[in-house]
């Protein structure tokens, strides 16, 4: 028998969290110039706000020092007042955007972090926040719309982040959200693919940028309804590598604690997340089969 | 007099049925795209999101490449609104091959709204000017108070505290099909009357408004005006004051009968008067899809079936008494009890007991929403099983045929109606049968050809 609550709501009323990248470092090298990403992305916000009356809307920057919430639609003042020229939605983002940016700006250079660790994103605070928002609406009442995540990523992995963005990744599949990704950079990010795959969302990279709201509005405007029903992207492969707790290189041999399950480039006497002594690594030939291997899936 | 059916929530399918011709001018409302955009079924409003930057015509194989095995038939029903609703055009070529072109005054007008983010019909008046607007939770009531008293006054005009302004001609025009008149007796709610009052109050709202539209001609006025007046309404924000000076002669008119459904407030100050849409106004475009209202419940079903309504209105306890039987009413609290008898009453009104268990499941006080089921499963089973009782006897019109002449014929005749799936009854013995009356021709048909 059908419960009240599930039926209150039509089938295709989604939530919908964008996590917008805004590292100056990727935007300074990418062919795509930020306002022409941002009137993309303005359109295609706006074409899912289109679609439902109810449809929900949460904007999240993801800065290299900070992230924070820029929009939400359910917050918003009423549309059209503002100022007359812009509309309400392209008003209060992008002025909450600017605010953002400085401010991020600003941290940069109260850390002085050196350039090199600056250089990506992160995303794994923004996905938390994500994730926060919508444990909130989950809690908020009987009445929920389907939520979701959609990462619009340019930056290159951050893998000093790799704990924190797998914690978030299964948390979302718990609470099966899924996490979509849209990755602009050059290369392939092995963190958006693995939380596609793992939450079961769509993983994609645009080959041509300058129709990026062709593929948001094909792909990742698809209500988790309609996705039973089409054929959506699938990933080719997954690179399932892991970073090392010690040095936060990405690796794809390792030793393994065998009690708590961290994983470390070179061997140590002691593991540093749950303080399990190791035994000495007998020779190099028995060591080698401590090793474990990932192989990107196919 | 044709009866009047009542299906929830139909709106769209007469938007779709309106002559092409005006269903394109339709279109030149960007309110419209939008609305009509919202009310289609969530593949549709996919492909049209889709297509919506896309100039030539795409082949309907390529479409169908997206679709898994088991979304072909969403594909098809998604299709065929699009089609039905003139928002895809459909053109098959010299090689049989099926392509689909937007429509492209849709195509701008959302092409716009996409860019460009949604704009207000029409600007809010200034706050100095409209000093007393009322607040959020005065306007509801206000609006619940009209449409309950609309509601009360047209299954009894008696009943009502006070009368509206809308004429007892559109009066009539809304009872028609819900109460049946007879001469020298009072008016008595009729089956789909009984039902309709079940319905949801959007569902309400929009068979309300069906009438007023298709009663529209009569008045004088278009119907692709009022539509598309109705459409933009609902795009209004709530609460905010509108100057009435900005509607043509029609729409003030057209304001002021929606008053009194409580879709609307209207207010005059010193030099200038305004309307004040309600969240019934804003609630149109959400009704024409399938997510019902988000009002608060107020009916507790216990397992003994007795049946609390947390209840002022009077209408509430109309409605209860339709189906169970009242036992008292406090101020606040109607207490009622469901038993076979108020039941039998109900079903014999027309009522079912889906209908009934919808109710009961959709104005579940929020105590009892949040468990499940929101209405106790004995009482809900009960509600089924009496209603089930009423119609231990199956009635199908059939024909009965005897004395065979030889067993071949006769066992030929049964065989043949196996096929044909309608044969109800056989005595092999003395040779007898009974067929589906709709059959009989070709029974009669084939025992023609069995004699000669």
């Amino acid at each position: 028998m059908p419960s009240a609550p599930t039926k209150l709501y039509a089938d295709d009323v989604s939530l919908l969290v964008v996590l917008l990248d805004t590292n100056p470092f990727f935007w300074s090298t990418s062919s795509l110039p930020f306002s022409k990403f941002l009137s993309h992305v303005l359109s295609f916000l706006n074409s899912i706000l289109l679609l439902n009356q109810i449809n929900q809307i949460v904007v999240i920057a993801t800065g290299c020092n900070s992230c924070d919430y820029i929009y939400d639609s359910s917050l918003s003042t009423n549309p059209g007042i503002e100022n007359g020229k812009l509309p309400a939605l392209c008003s209060e983002l992008l002025k909450k955007l600017e605010d953002f940016v400085t401010r991020d700006e600003q941290l940069n250079k109260q850390h002085s972090l050196p350039p090199t660790t600056t250089s990506s994103s992160l995303l794994s605070g923004s996905l938390s926040m994500a994730l926060c928002y919508i444990q909130r609406v989950f809690r908020s009442g009987p009445l929920r719309p389907h939520p979701r995540i959609l990462c619009v990523q340019g930056s290159s992995d951050g893998p000093e982040q790799y704990v924190a963005i797998m914690n978030s990744i299964f948390s979302a599949q718990r609470s099966m959200v899924p996490i979509d990704s849209c990755y602009i950079g050059s290369n392939n990010s092995a963190f958006l693919q693995q939380a596609s795959y793992i939450t079961g969302g769509v993983y994609q990279k645009p080959q041509q940028l300058d129709g990026l709201f062709q593929y948001l509005s094909t792909v990742f405007a698809t209500d988790l309804h309609s996705r039973a029903f089409l054929q959506l992207p699938k990933s080719v492969g997954v690179d399932f590598r892991a970073s090392c707790f010690c040095h936060k290189k990405t690796i794809d041999m390792g030793y393994i604690c065998s009690v708590c399950l961290s994983i470390f480039c070179k061997h140590h006497k002691k593991c540093s997340t749950c303080g399990s002594v190791f035994g000495q690594a007998q020779s190099d030939v028995a060591s080698a089969s401590n090793l474990k291997r990932k192989t990107p899936e196919t | 007099m044709p009866e009047v059916k009542i299906i929830a929530k139909n709106f769209m399918d007469m938007v779709a049925s309106l002559p092409a011709m005006k269903l394109d001018k339709l279109y030149d409302n960007a309110f419209i795209c939008e609305a009509i955009l919202r009310s289609l079924p969530p593949l549709a409003k996919k492909y049209v999101l889709q297509m919506l930057y896309i100039d030539s015509p795409i082949t309907a194989k390529s479409m169908e490449v997206w679709v898994l095995p088991d979304g072909s038939s969403k594909h098809r029903v998604a299709i065929d609104r699009l089609i039905q609703l003139r928002v895809f055009s459909e053109t098959v070529d010299r090689r049989k091959e099926t392509t689909y072109k937007i429509n492209p005054t849709f195509q701008t007008n959302l092409q716009k709204l996409l860019t460009h983010g949604e704009v207000l019909p029409r600007e809010p008046m200034p706050s100095n000017i409209t000093v007393r607007l009322p607040s959020v939770e005065d306007l509801d009531v206000y609006a619940i108070g009209q449409w309950e008293c609309f509601l009360l006054q047209l299954i009894s005009s008696a009943q009502a505290e006070r009368p509206s302004n809308i004429s007892s001609s559109m009066m009539k025009v809304f009872q028609r099909g819900l109460l049946s008149q007879r001469d020298k007796e009072a008016p008595r709610l009729t089956e789909s009357g009984f039902q309709f009052l079940l319905m949801d109050t959007n569902a309400q709202l929009w068979y309300i408004i069906r009438e007023y539209i298709s009663n529209s001609e009569e008045r004088g006025v278009d119907p692709a005006d009022l539509i598309s007046f109705l459409l933009e309404l609902s795009f209004h924000v709530t609460g905010e004051a509108y100057n009435s000076n900005t509607l043509t002669e029609v729409q003030r008119n057209t304001i002021k009968d929606l008053t009194d459904l409580g879709l609307v407030k209207l207010q005059q100050g010193r030099k200038e008067s305004w309307f004040i849409p309600t969240k019934l106004a804003t609630n149109l475009s959400v009704s024409l899809t399938d997510s019902s209202s988000r009002k608060q419940g107020f009916v507790v079903v216990e397992t003994n079936f007795r049946l609390y309504a947390y209840s002022t209105s009077k209408l509430h306890c109309e409605i209860l008494r339709l189906f169970s039987r009242v036992e008292y009413q406090l101020p606040n609290l109607i207490v009622g009890a469901i038993t076979k008898e108020s039941l039998y009453n109900a079903f014999e009104n027309g009522i079912t007991a889906d209908q009934i268990i919808s109710f009961l499941q959709q104005n579940a006080h929020p105590r009892v929403a949040e468990r499940i089921p929101t209405v106790p499963e004995n009482v809900t089973d009960q509600i089924r099983l009496w209603e089930s009782d009423l119609n231990r006897v199956e009635m199908t019109p059939a024909h009965y045929y005897d004395e065979f002449p030889s067993r071949e014929i006769f066992e030929a005749a049964c065989d043949h109606a196996r096929e044909w799936n309608g044969l109800l009854w056989e005595d092999s013995k003395r040779m007898r049968l009974v067929v589906k009356a709709e059959i009989h021709i070709h029974m009669r048909d084939h025992l023609r050809g069995q004699k000669q």
